[in-house]
């Protein structure tokens, strides 16, 4: 592709689905489960569950072809083995020496000849005994026929590389799993028992109070991996679920399922290959099915996961997908959130180069017209958030007033109504008193404010404009965001009763939190609107994978574990995701208005309110949110700990948060922490310790980025509460 | 100067003669897994040379085959060189075991770089050119895994002619131009034939913009050398530059009847074509260059040039954004991609590029000047910033002398008279000493006479009006009235000079 210098369009979805030695295998054991059953010795299936279960798993394979890497030989015999408990031998021997034995060309022609024998035609219907004849327009007939048809329209060179891979897939896993079987034929003993009372299991509805007492059972038996499902990548959901149970050191940890296994390889498993030299060059559509993900990812688990293994993985792809420029705006997502401002400067402008922003802004709809000119105007507003991040107000303004005038210019009304609500962010979160000189030049909506309002009064002005823009156009998600931030306005701007926490006194406050929860039910409102369209950005790939995620999860809901102190019942979650294709930002903005819910209980003084919200929020968006959010909201209910349940508790529940929040957002964990010290200090009346963590708070509220005003006043409060309670009045006079 | 002396090459050509004669004959033929597999038993140097040199040839070309077959969709496959992995292990043996001859080491070399093991390339490389320098493209091997001056000076190499080849070429690459022309020139002085020198040295002047030099060379490089392709392209940028239209057109007939699939001949077309004006024709000759040489740095660019002169900003971004991917060094190319962003009316986010720019080339005037007058655009209006940048200007030889009169303007703006007469008065002397006259002048002397006069300077101010009643214009009704205001001031010097308001 020498030269497609017009602004560029992802590349046509030609080869969509590409034949593997994975599929070969998939297709073999198709073979093996649709074949008439044999009735000499090695007759495969024991029992009709036992059929069952493999044609379970074989959809959950078949289903995951879409994913960016397939499992190797030897990660699939491992599951076979587990799957089909007794019978594993005899499939694994089967398959292998089926493999093995498709060395030259011809081999293939024949095996496809033959797999087309399984599919039952459309007239001539010869039943033999007990065969299962595919459906071809069942999910495994569709696959099986895709594979024919592949393999049909596969030329001479492509079928010497199947050969030649085959051969590698195998050779790999015979050369690599020797020990492992070994060692894991000696466990087997102990695995089929429990495996054993699964058979009898139908695997849509499970006897919930049976698992549990299997997994007590099984955790005494062996802290070994015990039920190790080796998923494919896409199963691991199912995989981590389970070994939260085995580890007894991730107890704690994340309880709704990581959903990605990329991110997080599971240490204690066999993969003692890099898994990222994996990666080989798939469809359009699966790379950028995972680079949505690894977009999440990113944002979710901030700076919590490596920034060179995920950049090199994005350095693959580039090098293998030169033309997919969305890799570059991963680089620039993955160096933002570890702080790396010249390559996320860098990245942020290649990306936009050279695809001019045509490519992966969903949030526009496209009836909004970009056509040919180009988006870089979204380029302007990235880069302005960016600097925001980077803590750049005055920078920030400047580029977001040239996206005001580029959007005017360019009549792109929505990209407008994005950019005032980005303007909106930067005046909230840093009351830039330089913002009228700047704004008010070029903006009219601006310029006809009167220059002499405070910075508050502007932000509400503007708030107010960006949400009628909003609503004229009809813009969902930015409409409720800008609900939000209304609402978040209508909180900081309240007379705050300044002991943040212990007996509540209620004072009159002039917000009301009804009020605020008018504006957030509006918010919501409009998000549920969201399920029911589907002009949602599932174009590319990410809804076959949010599938998987959630098939496992749906399979296994009552292992999740139990124990981890906090609640985690993980249904409400598994509902939106599952029932509608609600798209991750949506659910991270009703997860926010829960958030501000629960903040304006608290400031109207009504305890259980603020804690209900908390908890909705942490079972139903968990999974969606950012990890800044979910710190706060452990924060929260830290604090209602401590409240209502005595210090011992808190003090448990802030380790788990800690070890939870390693390095995210430490801050807000560390200021409860400090508050909570305190406030124990003085209860014991231990004085010292609560002037020596007075002192602390003081520190930490100015750092070397600035002054935290409302964290200074709360040191020097709580200094004066200290005073107090050391009788040296005179002293708190000065506060 | 201790000189390594031309080598003896052993004679076991003898013992295994035939084999390698056949050998040899399969090589040229292209069969390298032939070649290689005659080649098998035996061990003379020069044979398991060939040996290994067969098999890298033929994984190369397993691998080019490949890259089309498994061509993805998203254009690129991950094929590699398959027969690297037993080269690297058969020669690092060969290596240690001491039997292994220069050119052994040479292969050894491209081996690891591919590799990616660059530093043990160099090692190996710099031990092959040391034990035979006159392999060139072991210099050219080692050249392209030194891409900084440190790893340059910290290379071990013993003393030769063939270094100086080496230097010369490697500074060019490393944009140090004054040192490789200085090489180059002392290299002219045994080699005083060489058309090779002679077009490296007009690369060096071309770099340093002396482009009335470089096209004497290549009018001497022609005459001896006329179906030259090579660096024809830089010659057609110089006369593109100097806008001669028929000796453009001349040069891109010679190139097209020499060798039409070259892409320095499309590259000279559609040069010919964009002074032409006709931005589509040049657009199309560009991309065949691209087509045939993708990383064909200048080609992207000029098309970004032609972009933006068909007011299609998009596509002109795309192609120079590819251009500074291609080498992030090419100051032209970040250059264009931020004029881009400023003709759709993003100043501030255009400066990024101009920042870039002037990094990478602080000496050149026109980058400085570009960047000032973004920051000195309504919309941005940072004319502290853009003073500092057309200071930088001024500072660095700026032949179209914008930016003393622009400094002296914004000085006025910013109500610093002293600053701006300074510049204003520098500006004046530039233009007498290169008897420049134009409306810049007429406003340089307005406002020094009206500054001499506001300061009683009223000789000075005097000297400036009367050089101000040469030119026609309103300004020549303003030196009359204050020149008349000033006579009547001497004469009642009482009198405030706030009475004449200038």
């Amino acid at each position: 592709m020498a030269s497609p210098p017009q602004p560029t369009q992802p590349p046509p979805m030609t080869n969509a689905f590409a034949l593997t030695p994975h599929k070969v295998s998939v297709c073999l054991l198709l073979q093996t489960y649709a074949l008439p059953a044999q009735t000499t010795p090695p007759f495969p299936f024991s029992s009709v569950s036992q059929h069952n279960r493999l044609g379970l798993y074989l959809l959950a394979l078949t289903k995951s072809y879409d994913d960016i890497s397939e499992p190797k030989l030897e990660e699939l015999l491992n599951q076979l083995k587990e799957i089909s408990g007794s019978l594993g031998h005899w499939l694994i021997d089967h398959l292998t020496g089926r493999l093995s034995s498709l060395s030259a060309p011809d081999d293939l022609f024949s095996f496809f000849t033959e797999m087309r024998g399984i599919l039952g035609g459309l007239d001539s219907v010869v039943m033999e005994d007990n065969q299962v004849i595919l459906d071809p327009n069942s999910n495994l007939g569709l696959f099986l026929r895709r594979c024919i048809l592949t393999f049909n329209l596969l030329s001479f060179e492509g079928l010497c590389h199947l050969v030649t891979n085959i051969g590698s897939y195998c050779k790999e896993a015979m050369s690599s799993c020797m020990p492992y079987e070994t060692r894991l034929l000696d466990e087997s003993s102990n695995d089929l028992e429990t495996l054993s009372e699964y058979e009898n299991m139908d695997l849509e509805n499970f006897v919930f109070g049976k698992v549990n007492e299997e997994i007590e059972a099984r955790k005494q038996a062996s802290e070994r991996v015990p039920f190790h499902l080796h998923g494919p990548k896409a199963l691991s959901g199912l995989v981590e679920d389970i070994e939260v149970v085995a580890d007894p050191s991730s107890k704690h940890g994340d309880k709704c399922g990581e959903s990605n296994a990329y991110i997080h390889p599971p240490g204690n498993e066999l993969r003692d290959v890099d898994p990222y030299g994996e990666i080989f060059l798939r469809t359009n559509w699966q790379v950028q099915g995972y680079l949505m993900e690894h977009a999440d990812a990113i944002e979710k688990h901030d700076s919590s996961f490596s920034f060179n293994s995920s950049e090199l993985v994005l350095r693959q792809i580039k090098k293998l997908a030169p033309e997919l420029h969305r890799v570059h705006f991963l680089r620039y997502l993955n160096s933002l959130y570890h702080d790396d401002y010249f390559a996320a400067l860098d990245n942020l402008h290649r990306y936009f180069d050279y695809s001019a922003g045509a490519e992966g802004f969903d949030s526009v709809p496209s009836s909004s017209g970009s056509n040919g000119s180009g988006r870089y105007e979204i380029g302007l507003i990235y880069l302005g958030m960016m600097h925001l991040h980077f803590g750049h107000p005055k920078q920030a303004l400047q580029v977001l007033t040239e996206a005001v005038r580029f959007s005017q210019q360019q009549s792109n009304e929505s990209c407008l109504a994005y950019t005032l609500a980005a303007i909106c962010n930067v005046l909230s979160e840093f009351g830039c008193s330089s913002s009228a000189g700047v704004l008010g030049t070029s903006f009219s909506p601006i310029t006809s404010m009167d220059t002499s309002l405070s910075v508050g009064q502007q932000l509400f002005v503007l708030l107010r404009e960006s949400l009628k823009r909003a609503e004229s156009l009809k813009l969902k998600r930015l409409v409720a965001s800008n609900h939000l931030a209304l609402a978040k306005f209508d909180l900081l701007h309240v007379q705050r009763s300044l002991l943040s926490f212990g007996p509540k006194a209620s004072m009159k406050l002039r917000t009301f939190p009804i009020n605020v929860c008018k504006e957030l039910r509006l918010c919501s409102n409009l998000i549920s609107e969201f399920g029911y369209e589907s002009s949602t950005m599932t174009t590319d790939g990410a809804f076959s994978t949010t599938w998987l995620n959630n098939l496992p999860k749906s399979m296994d809901s009552p292992l999740l574990p139990q124990e981890n102190g906090h609640r985690n019942n993980c249904d409400a979650h598994r509902f939106f995701t599952q029932l509608s294709t609600v798209p991750k930002s949506v659910l991270q903005l009703l997860g926010s208005s829960y958030i501000m819910r629960s903040t304006a209980w608290e400031m109207y003084g009504s305890a259980p309110l603020a804690r209900i919200n908390s908890l909705v929020y942490t079972t139903c968006f968990a999974d969606a949110s950012s990890s800044s959010d979910a710190a706060s909201v452990h924060a929260k209910l830290i604090q209602h700990l401590a409240v209502f349940r005595g210090y011992k508790e808190a003090f448990v529940a802030l380790k788990v948060a800690e070890e939870k929040f390693l390095t995210v957002s430490k801050s807000v964990i560390l200021l409860v922490k400090l508050q909570l010290l305190h406030e124990r200090a003085l209860h014991r009346g231990n004085l010292k310790l609560a002037q020596q963590v007075c002192d602390e708070l003081g520190v930490l509220a100015s750092s070397v980025s600035g002054v935290d005003k409302d964290l200074k006043t709360e040191a020097s409060l709580r200094h004066a509460r200290t005073l107090l309670a050391a009788n040296q009045f005179s002293q708190v006079y000065i506060f | 100067m201790s000189y390594v002396s031309t080598p003896v090459l052993e004679e076991d050509e003898v013992i295994d003669g035939d084999f390698y004669l056949l050998a040899k004959s399969y090589f040229d033929c292209r069969e390298y897994k032939r070649a290689a597999h005659v080649l098998r038993d035996q061990n003379a140097k020069k044979s398991v040379f060939l040996r290994c040199y067969a098999l890298y040839l033929a994984g190369e070309k397993r691998k080019e085959e490949e890259m089309i077959e498994l061509e993805g969709p998203l254009g690129k496959s991950d094929a590699v060189n398959r027969e690297l992995v037993s080269l690297e292990r058969e020669l690092s043996t060969l290596r240690k075991n001491g039997t292994i001859d220069p050119f052994g080491l040479y292969l050894y070399g491209v081996v690891l770089k591919n590799r990616g093991n660059q530093n043990l390339a160099r090692t190996v490389l710099v031990e092959s050119v040391n034990s035979y320098p006159w392999n060139w493209t072991a210099w050219s091997e080692l050249q392209s895994i030194c891409t900084t001056i440190e790893m340059l000076s910290s290379l071990n190499l013993s003393n030769h002619w063939m270094k100086d080849f080496f230097l010369a070429s490697a500074y060019q690459e490393l944009r140090m131009h004054n040192e490789s022309l200085a090489k180059y020139e002392y290299l002219q002085g045994t080699f005083s034939f060489s058309n090779y020198i002679q077009a490296q040295i007009a690369k060096a002047q071309y770099c340093l913009r002396e482009f009335d030099q470089v096209e004497v060379i290549f009018e001497e490089l022609l005459r001896n050398d006329p179906y030259r392709v090579e660096d024809m392209d830089m010659y057609s940028n110089v006369l593109y530059a100097k806008e001669c239209f028929s000796a453009l057109s001349y040069l891109a007939h010679r190139v097209f009847m020499t060798d039409k699939y070259r892409p320095e001949s499309c590259c000279i077309i559609g040069n010919y074509y964009s002074l032409k004006g006709q931005h589509e024709k040049s657009v199309m000759y560009f991309r065949r260059a691209l087509k045939l040489d993708k990383k064909y740095l200048s080609a992207w660019t000029l098309m970004g040039h032609e972009y933006v002169e068909m007011k299609n900003t998009p596509a002109a971004v795309d192609a120079y954004r590819r251009a500074v991917d291609i080498n992030p060094c090419d100051y032209r190319a970040w250059y264009g991609l931020g004029q881009a962003y400023e003709m759709m009316g993003m100043p501030f986010y255009a400066l990024h590029y101009f920042k870039k720019s002037v990094f990478l080339q602080p000496s050149d005037s026109r980058l400085w000047i570009a960047m000032a007058q973004c920051y000195e655009t309504d919309q941005l209006h940072l004319l502290e910033d853009a003073i500092k940048c057309y200071r930088r200007a001024a500072n660095c030889n700026d032949k179209e002398a914008i930016a003393l009169h622009q400094l002296a303007k914004l000085h006025c703006e910013l109500g610093r008279p002293e600053e701006a007469a300074f510049y204003y008065k520098k500006d004046l002397e530039r233009m007498e000493n290169e008897e420049r006259e134009g409306p810049n002048m007429v406003e340089a002397l307005l406002f020094l006479a009206q500054h001499c006069r506001t300061h009683k300077r009223l000789e000075e101010a005097e000297v400036y009006c009367t050089r101000l009643l040469d030119y026609t214009g309103p300004e020549k009704e303003m030196a009359k009235n204050m020149l008349r205001g000033m006579r009547s001031e001497s004469s009642f010097p009482s009198m405030d000079a706030e009475h004449f308001p200038p």
